[in-house]
């Protein structure tokens, strides 16, 4: 996966996200939008970070970025050892599929295609046999408790039920990150706590590193760590005081 | 093609969506498989062969050919003289006789315009009727030798029988238009098999003839205006175009036909003179038609696939987000468009397939002496390749706009 040019020079165990003087802009005819400030960050895998902060502090700017959905303007973000910010986008692409597992606020499930399908769908894109896909599909499905509605369109299923179904999607090939978007932000409180258990779960039993953006303290607060944005840069670094 | 499920459940994601394009995509294949049908058979008649040549030999410069009826039998030798002139393998002579059913009328639908030829050279010489399927040529061999046997007989193509309100062994007159004062009298004792002759009759040209020659006996002597001039074609059938060439040669230069001289042309050369007249037809159908079709089909199947991208745009970027990349999506969306209409193209030409040649007997689309068209069997490809090709360049545009979307866009509800 790594080649000498992306190599990380530090000799030390590394955290699995590093996030390094990343500033982010865009320009809108002659002004210049800043969205992240020239921001440091250090993930260390099996971590649950939660990252929170107002509309606009530029909180899924650098989830797209982490995730190599987006580039910085400045800076660099490595993850897994990995300068992903100068990879092309079709690098990027194949990177995603084998390191990232993405959870979205409304699930994005594919409509037409069956649970088991929606779950399929990054396998598809890896050398993989029908057989060894279904072995993984039905794992991941086994893990958020849907194995039983497998055969179910997302039409079909409660707004927990197709987040699970997007939780086992993102599962389903092993990223060492997942990477999850107001995970809660469209469920009620209760299927809201069964998701936030299974995302702690991820971490505990499989050992997951997870970064999610949310707008919900009680969700921050399973996190082990909570940041919060504010204008393109990290204010609180300490879960406690990002509470009081 | 792992990836094949998502384009089928995709195409079936609005079922009436894909229903009502494929239906729009089967019209305007139904029509381009007419317009072409009748473009290729012209295009098949009109190209020159180079085994089993046919000749037409012709009065040279008078285009409604008429010429002594003495021609005839030299010219069936191909003006053979001496030992080693070339001979035809087969030769027919041609009239026409075109009559009414009612002396006080002109209305076409009392009219049948008649081939007045040698009723055995009906199974060996007419184009269509020399390569009938088995079963159609036992079908119709007792009709032609009726025809041998009567000479008052007379086979009417089935569409002009219909229109003229008559049945097979029903005896009728015809006065004569081509042939003023000729009025002949017939028993119709069969039909043509469907096809290029739906519209056509053929009558022994020995009764024409013999009319010919009686004329005088009514008319004090004098002999019918068209008596020396009763013999519109020969046509003649030689092995190759090196025959075809000698034979003419030996026409042209026999001092036999001087006055009127002739002429000599490849059949598919003298058909393509007498479709002169609709050139600019032929050109509109062709050039005209046949693109804008192409170009509505186009527009038809970018439209829809349009609609359906549009509807589509989060769950492209999610799939750039799992790792598609914009080649993969390009192909999804291409995929889909080309199976629509590829499948839309080939259910449209196997139904008009079957429909117009089994049902309808032929595409009724009278061109000056063929009536009917039959559709090739080529029409499954041109189905597939119309519906499918149109279905590609249709939804290049919409599939570019998909596979363009930024992956950022899956986001872009939470800032």
């Amino acid at each position: 996966m790594t080649d000498q040019s992306t190599q990380q020079p530090d000799a030390e165990p590394s955290p699995l996200v590093q996030v390094v003087g990343v500033h982010k802009y865009f320009t809108r005819g002659n002004e210049r939008l800043d969205v992240l400030n020239g921001l440091l960050l250090d993930v260390p895998s099996g971590e649950f970070l939660a990252l929170m902060g107002p509309s606009g502090s530029g909180k899924t700017t650098l989830l797209n970025i982490i995730a190599g959905l987006d580039k910085p303007s400045e800076g660099e973000a490595w993850v897994g050892g990995e300068c992903i910010s100068h990879y092309s986008e079709s690098r990027l692409a194949a990177w995603r599929t084998r390191n990232i597992g993405f959870i979205f606020q409304f699930y994005h499930l594919m409509p037409v295609l069956t649970a088991y399908r929606n779950v399929e769908l990054p396998l598809l894109l890896l050398p993989l046999s029908a057989a060894q896909r279904k072995q993984q599909v039905l794992a991941a499905l086994d893990a958020v408790g849907l194995s039983d509605r497998a055969k179910h369109r997302p039409g079909q299923l409660s707004g927990g039920q197709q987040q699970r179904v997007g939780i086992a999607r993102a599962l389903v090939t092993d990223p060492a990150l997942i990477v999850a978007d107001e995970p809660t932000g469209d469920l009620d409180a209760h299927s809201a706590e069964d998701i936030l258990d299974l995302l702690g779960e991820l971490r505990t039993s499989m050992g997951k590193t997870i970064v999610m953006v949310t707008h919900d303290p009680h969700a921050a607060e399973r996190a082990d760590r909570t940041l919060h944005l504010e204008k393109g840069k990290l204010v609180t670094r300490d879960s406690t005081l990002a509470t009081v | 093609m792992k990836s094949l499920t998502l384009v089928f459940q995709n195409i079936f994601r609005n079922k009436l969506r894909t229903t009502l394009t494929s239906l729009g995509t089967m019209m305007l294949v139904l029509v381009v498989t007419l317009v072409w049908s009748v473009l290729a058979f012209l295009d098949t008649v009109t190209s020159e062969k180079t085994a089993n040549v046919k000749g037409i030999v012709s009065e040279r410069w008078q285009l409604s050919s008429q010429m002594p009826f003495a021609y005839a039998t030299s010219l069936h030798e191909g003006a053979a003289r001496n030992p080693g002139d070339v001979r035809p393998d087969d030769a027919m002579s041609w009239s026409f006789f075109v009559g009414t059913l009612d002396p006080k009328s002109r209305a076409s639908s009392q009219k049948l315009f008649a081939f007045a030829l040698e009723p055995e050279k009906l199974l060996t010489m007419m184009d269509e009727l020399d390569s009938l399927p088995s079963a159609r040529r036992a079908e119709f061999e007792p009709v032609v030798k009726k025809l041998t046997e009567n000479r008052q007989g007379i086979i009417v193509g089935q569409s002009r029988l219909q229109k003229t309100n008559k049945r097979v062994g029903e005896r009728i007159k015809l006065f004569g238009l081509s042939h003023q004062e000729i009025n002949l009298e017939f028993e119709i004792i069969g039909t043509f098999p469907p096809g290029q002759y739906d519209e056509s009759c053929a009558i022994d040209i020995a009764y024409l003839n013999t009319a010919l020659d009686a004329y005088p006996l009514t008319h004090n002597g004098e002999k019918h205006p068209q008596a020396n001039k009763s013999l519109n074609f020969v046509w003649i059938k030689v092995p190759d175009q090196d025959a075809f060439s000698r034979v003419t040669d030996q026409i042209l230069n026999s001092p036999t036909y001087s006055n009127p001289a002739v002429k000599v042309e490849t059949a598919a050369s003298g058909i393509a003179s007498y479709l002169e007249a609709y050139r600019d037809l032929f050109w509109g159908m062709r050039y005209l038609l046949t693109p804008a079709i192409l170009l509505t089909l186009s527009l038809v199947i970018a439209n829809a696939i349009s609609v359906s991208v549009r509807e589509r745009h989060t769950e492209f970027a999610i799939m750039k987000v799992l790792g598609f990349r914009p080649g993969h999506i390009l192909a999804l969306v291409l995929l889909e468009a080309v199976l629509v209409g590829a499948f839309s193209g080939l259910v449209s030409a196997a139904a008009s397939y079957y429909v117009v040649n089994n049902v309808y007997e032929g595409l009724k689309f009278p061109i000056s002496f063929f009536g009917t068209f039959l559709i090739p069997e080529a029409a499954f490809w041109w189905g597939v390749a119309v519906g499918g090709g149109t279905a590609l360049i249709g939804s290049i545009v919409p599939a570019w706009s998909a596979c363009s979307i930024r992956v950022s866009e899956a986001f872009s509800r939470v800032t």
